[in-house]
């Protein structure tokens, strides 16, 4: 019952609210929080039960609180159509759920200043949560699916209503680039229903787990594994594109910028903490797996774009003069090595990837947060707009080098050891070891643009034409922005949204070893099938 | 004429004695409220009663048969009908024509729909197709002051009655080829001898005639014009029960020269290119609607195409999704159809921009309908979504990847244009304020909304009632 | 025997092609009804010579006589002018309409034309007495009961909405 409670908890909070009148706002942010918090409590109640010796990945008795019954089975002319309710934890989900929970919960905090609509807003902010988190559970495709798209949909009105000025064309572009992948995502699940049966009961089956095993494939279906089976190929790039869509990999990332600069703050949060792990984690779960020897073939212009990816975001990064565009490309790029490391086919550059969604997964929140402060205060995200912050608002400028070092990798910081593992495994590889050197151009050029960002809005004297005003005599001036209630730096709140972000990410810097723990029994399994593969490929 | 074939045949013989029992009741007491209430009581009934499995069997000496294939079949004709008149009354009641007729032709549109799922003589299949279409011509033309209306059912009358006219002659033709009128006698001499070209000619005539009916490319250019000129429940019953009916007969004939279609490349490929054709042209034409009418017109013969594809697929499964996907479509364009009937009430707000700012207003009216634009997409957890899901499987099975593959691409484009009706509706400003002031939310749509919702998530009952309805679609 | 059934076939299915034609080309409404009177007339000598002569009296009877003479009625009364003359223009919708309906038409001959060897029913009857009226009649409330019964629906419906569309000063009652 544990992985069905924290999956709809949510969900029992968006129809509660749905109850509360719309004017009792309070109540409303309450109820949210509430379930956000159960969630989180209940992700470290599945942590500290979690037995990390268990692999999981192809063999559903190795997973971890399964719950499983039948969801539909219906027999249409002979043949039989039926999914289950199929949910489970292996290393490869559990410290993206505890991710998910936390962030989660971040976000609900962080959606304490929106004021427009509350009870519709919570409500589908309920419903993303809880599909994501549905996501990282199911274990048959066909719920995973219905997970899946269900995060498009509340997604999809948090920006188009929520948003900026630009929100209706990012939400649509968000919309239509999602759709397409997952419309292509459909065409493999149905071809892998005609082909995998479930061993234990011989039936044609959606689970996950039966796919990710190559024996469980009908000899002569569709998508047998067998030499030179063009469908499979197609089938392996269909989901591909479905999953690098969402992670994103250039050049299919485009939607991401739009989509960050004209969401709202707690909006960015979850979708650079969470949804774009959507895709890292269905690769690494469904699409090299099901497919290894496809995998096999490609992995090495896979980690060719994963460096490209690393590159031009990073370029472009360089090139943004609005703050938060420049975080949202440094997303993609710092994406790019989840790519580069699962490409490497080795479990230590797999567990850099894993580590680097998971430190990711808690950076981004952080830099979105931060420049959320600054827009709600000074209404611009234009950076040299600012300058000699540090000096008014130390406790964020604090925050901010927290955050930047973690990003550009800095040791004793989370990005340091998930990248170097990523590093460190391809460079292991000899097809990959020109690609990890190349990669490495992606520290040097992250910390140019985000040590550029700092000198530019928090050293030195106040723009001329900054967005805040300075009062008060030489050596006892403060700044006040316009229009902002005389606050200055962060409040309460807002401390209490980015500390146990800063906390996480500085302890598994230092100490990294119970995140591995977790992660590294199912890690080496999936490099054990993936490399089985390559053996095959080789004969 | 035996008793026993009346009981057989409960359905239809109650319609029937339902249908005089309105007449005399709307002749004598002149109201319309009364009329109205007992055409629903009628429809209730009849849905109360597919709901029971019942005996099954020939009727009338091999004219009519009963199965849960005509009893599913049914099903959707009633609860279409049913949610086409409680959406109806208040728009007729604003356009000043609600009059009683209305629900009596409603009634009988219906009635002619359940004879061609029940037929099994060619015969009744044409007096079922004409009483569909006649009552269809009439509702389509109720607005007698109004110019489009009058345009849209004189247009739909001729080339609907052109279209009778192949459908007619291609009968003629099959009766010529194999001497049968009875469809299961017709499938027997199939088997026996081999298809003559006469044969192949009556088909494709028939075929010209359903595929006007589901308005599929090339034979869709009245829908548009029609759809837009009608009232719009009119429209509503025009687009969703009606196309339901044509496709179940569709099956049944399909099905009874199954031993000719079946393997044949022709066949194949000439359904598969219309069905491509349909699908392409459906969604392509309807990015560029601005009227929101003419852009469900088009999406209709969009999802007509994805229909086909289940046809095309020519399996249990196939057929099987397309009775579920007739009933998952029925609900969702009614949905559509009553959300812009009321909001039409008001004023005449057609085009997609005169919905800005409906969330701000009434936002169950605008939760409601994306709920159903959503679901036209084909995006899970609503039961359009499995219904898509089934039909393009069926042709992956059947070998047909191609066609899913543009089926599924085509879907994709649609979300373009449904979406820019959410869109305007949640992120646009109103134009005006309390523009929608007098807007009631009918409680029908909710409940539609939630069929659709619930059939997202628990197809099992519907589906099995719809696998079950295949099992006896032939063989007895 | 068979030469002059053929050439009464030619003559009469000519008669309705020129009936036909001519229902739609003339611009009188007054000849357009005598063109389709003819029509009916030819159509009736077909019947006769499939030896269906119930159905050939029927077809004199209810559509030559009877509901044309109710059109010309109507047209009398409502005083109907010519009507007029339409703007036609070729246009390439129009063209390619003309040919692919010619392509059809000779499609449909060709097949029409090949020796086709059609199913003979097998009856006691000769076929002088299945067009009688005692057989049709027989037919009709034995075997073809339910379709003869379920008509009456059709007809009761043209009558409805016949009233719906066309009755004077239709008021909503609610």
């Amino acid at each position: 019952m544990t992985l069905t409670l924290i999956t709809f908890l949510p969900l029992i909070a968006a129809l509660i609210t749905l109850l509360i009148p719309k004017e009792q706002k309070q109540t409303i942010r309450l109820v949210s929080l509430l379930a956000a918090v159960g969630q989180v409590i209940l992700a470290v109640v599945i942590w500290q039960n979690y037995n990390p010796s268990l692999a999981g990945v192809d063999d559903v008795s190795k997973f971890q609180f399964v719950e499983r019954a039948a969801w539909f089975s219906v027999e249409l002319g002979g043949y039989t159509v039926s999914a289950d309710y199929l949910m489970g934890i292996d290393g490869l989900s559990v410290t993206m759920v505890i991710l998910t929970a936390i962030v989660a919960l971040v976000g609900v905090g962080a959606s304490w200043t929106i004021e427009k609509s509350v009870k519709s807003y919570f409500v589908l902010y309920n419903l993303m949560s809880m599909s994501m988190m549905g996501c990282f559970l199911a274990l048959d495709f066909f719920l995973f699916y219905i997970f899946w798209e269900v995060t498009l949909i509340p997604m999809y009105f948090l920006i188009g209503i929520w948003g900026g000025k630009n929100r209706e064309y990012a939400a649509i572009k968000f919309f239509i680039y999602t759709l397409v992948g997952s419309v292509l995502m459909l065409l493999a699940i149905i071809a892998l229903y005609a082909s995998v049966i479930d061993p234990e009961t011989g039936r044609n089956t959606f689970s996950m787990v039966a796919m990710a095993n190559q024996q469980n494939f009908i000899s002569g279906s569709a998508l047998a594994p067998s030499e030179g089976n063009l469908l499979r190929a197609l089938a392996f790039f269909a989901l591909f594109l479905a999953f690098v869509i969402k992670v994103p990999m250039v050049p299919f990332h485009t939607w991401l910028p739009d989509a960050h600069v004209e969401a709202p703050t707690p909006i960015s949060v979850v979708l650079a903490g969470v949804l774009l792990k959507l895709g890292g984690y269905g690769l690494l779960r469904i699409n090299f797996p099901i497919f290894p020897e496809v995998f096999q073939q490609f992995a090495w212009w896979i980690a060719l774009f994963g460096v490209i990816s690393i590159v031009y975001g990073a370029f472009c990064a360089i090139a943004q003069t609005d703050f938060k565009k420049m975080v949202a490309y440094s997303s993609v790029s710092h994406m790019g090595f989840v790519l580069l490391g699962i490409a490497a086919v080795n479990s230590l550059g797999m567990s850099g990837a894993m580590l680097q969604m998971f430190s990711h997964g808690l950076l981004s929140p952080m830099m979105f947060l931060l420049v959320g402060v600054i827009y709600e205060r000074a209404h611009t995200r234009e950076m040299d707009k600012f300058g000699g912050l540090a000096k008014h608002m130390p406790v964020y400028a604090g925050f901010i080098m927290l955050a930047f070092m973690g990003n550009l990798g800095m040791p004793a910081l989370s990005g340091f050891v998930a990248e170097a593992f990523v590093f460190l495994g391809a460079f292991a590889v000899e097809q990959t070891r020109l690609l990890s050197v190349i990669g490495t151009l992606g520290i040097l050029l992250s910390a140019a643009y985000l040590l550029r960002a700092y000198k530019a809005m928090f050293t030195g004297e106040r723009k001329p034409n900054a967005a805040y005003e300075v009062e008060g005599h030489h050596g006892e001036e403060h700044a006040h922005f316009h229009d902002w209630k005389g606050k200055v730096d962060l409040d309460g709140r807002e401390i209490a949204l980015l500390a146990p972000l800063a906390a996480i990410v500085i302890i598994i810097g230092v100490y990294p070893a119970p995140v591995l723990d977790l992660i590294m029994p199912s890690l080496n399994r999936v490099a054990e099938i993936l490399s089985a593969a390559a053996n095959v490929a080789m004969k | 004429m035996a008793l026993h074939d009346l009981l057989l045949a409960l359905p239809i013989t109650f319609a029937t004695l339902w249908t005089i029992l309105l007449i005399v009741v709307e002749a004598t007491a002149k109201r319309a409220q009364l009329t109205f209430s007992l055409t629903s009581v009628g429809f209730l009934i009849l849905i109360t009663m597919m709901l029971f499995p019942s005996e099954q069997g020939y009727a009338f000496g091999e004219m009519l048969r009963l199965s849960p294939y005509s009893q599913f079949a049914n099903f959707v004709f009633a609860l279409s009908g049913l949610l086409v008149i409680t959406l109806s009354q208040s728009y007729l009641a604003k356009e000043n024509i609600h009059f009683g007729e209305y629900y009596i032709i409603v009634f009988i549109a219906t009635l002619g729909m359940m004879l061609m799922a029940s037929a099994a003589h060619m015969v009744v299949l044409f007096i079922g197709l004409e009483i569909m279409s006649i009552a269809l011509y009439v509702l389509a033309g109720i607005m007698r002051k109004d110019l489009r209306a009058n345009e849209a059912a004189m247009k739909y009358f001729l080339l609907g009655a052109f279209s009778s006219g192949f459908f007619l002659y291609g009968i003629s033709l099959i009766y010529g080829a194999t001497g049968e009128m009875t469809l299961f006698k017709i499938g027997i001499y199939l088997q026996e001898n081999s298809a003559t070209s006469l044969f192949w000619i009556g088909l494709s005539l028939m075929m010209v005639g359903f595929l006007f009916k589901i308005s599929a490319v090339p034979f869709h250019q009245w829908t548009p014009d029609v759809y837009e000129g009608s009232p719009t429940p009119s429209t509503a019953l025009m687009s969703t029960a009606s196309k339901a009916a044509a496709f179940t007969a569709l099956i049944t004939v399909v099905l009874n020269v199954s031993s000719q279609t079946e393997n044949n490349s022709n066949w194949i490929f000439a359904l598969s290119t219309i069905a491509v054709l349909t699908m392409v042209v459906g969604n392509i034409a309807a990015l560029s609607q601005d009227n929101l009418k003419r852009m469900l017109a088009f999406s209709s013969i969009a999802h007509a195409g994805y229909m086909l594809v289940g046809i095309v697929a020519g399996s249990d499964a196939g057929y099987s999704a397309v009775l579920y996907y007739a009933l998952v479509y029925s609900l969702m364009n009614i949905g559509a159809f009553g959300v812009i009937a009321l909001i039409e009430q008001q004023r005449e707000l057609t085009s997609a921009s005169d919905y800005a700012g409906l969330f701000k207003e009434k936002p169950l009216l605008a939760g409601v309908m994306a709920l159903f634009m959503l679901s036209l997409t084909g995006i899970p957890p609503f039961g359009g979504f499995i219904g898509k899901y089934k039909l393009f499987a069926a042709a992956v099975e059947s070998g047909l990847s191609w066609l899913a593959v543009v089926g599924v691409l085509a879907s994709a484009v649609s979300a373009y244009y449904y979406l820019r009706v959410v869109v305007f509706m949640f992120m646009r400003e109103p134009q005006a304020e309390n523009q929608f002031e007098g807007v009631v939310l009918n409680p029908t749509l909710v409940l539609i909304a939630l069929l659709v919702f619930l059939l997202g998530i628990f197809p099992t009952g519907m589906l099995r009632f719809a696998g079950e309805a295949m099992k006896f679609a032939f063989n007895m | 025997m068979e030469t002059v059934s053929f050439i009464l076939f030619s003559f009469l299915g000519a008669l309705v092609m020129v009936g036909s034609i001519g229902t739609v080309w003339s611009r009188n409404p007054v000849t357009s009804a005598l063109f389709l009177v003819l029509n009916f007339f030819a159509l009736g000598g077909i019947y006769l010579l499939l030896e269906a002569q119930f159905i050939a009296v029927v077809q004199v009877i209810v559509y030559a006589g009877a509901i044309m003479v109710l059109f010309l009625f109507t047209i009398m009364l409502l005083n109907l002018d010519d009507e007029q003359a339409l703007k036609e223009k070729f246009d390439l919708q129009k063209g390619f309409g003309i040919l692919l309906g010619g392509v059809l038409l000779v499609e449909v001959l060709y097949i029409l034309g090949l020796k086709i060897n059609l199913p003979q029913k097998s009856t006691t009857l000769t076929p002088v007495e299945i067009g009688e009226a005692k057989n049709i009649g027989r037919e009709l409330i034995t075997n073809f009961l339910f379709p003869f019964e379920i008509v009456s629906i059709l007809l009761l419906l043209a009558v409805v909405g016949a009233i719906v569309l066309a009755k004077k000063n239709f008021s909503p009652n609610t």
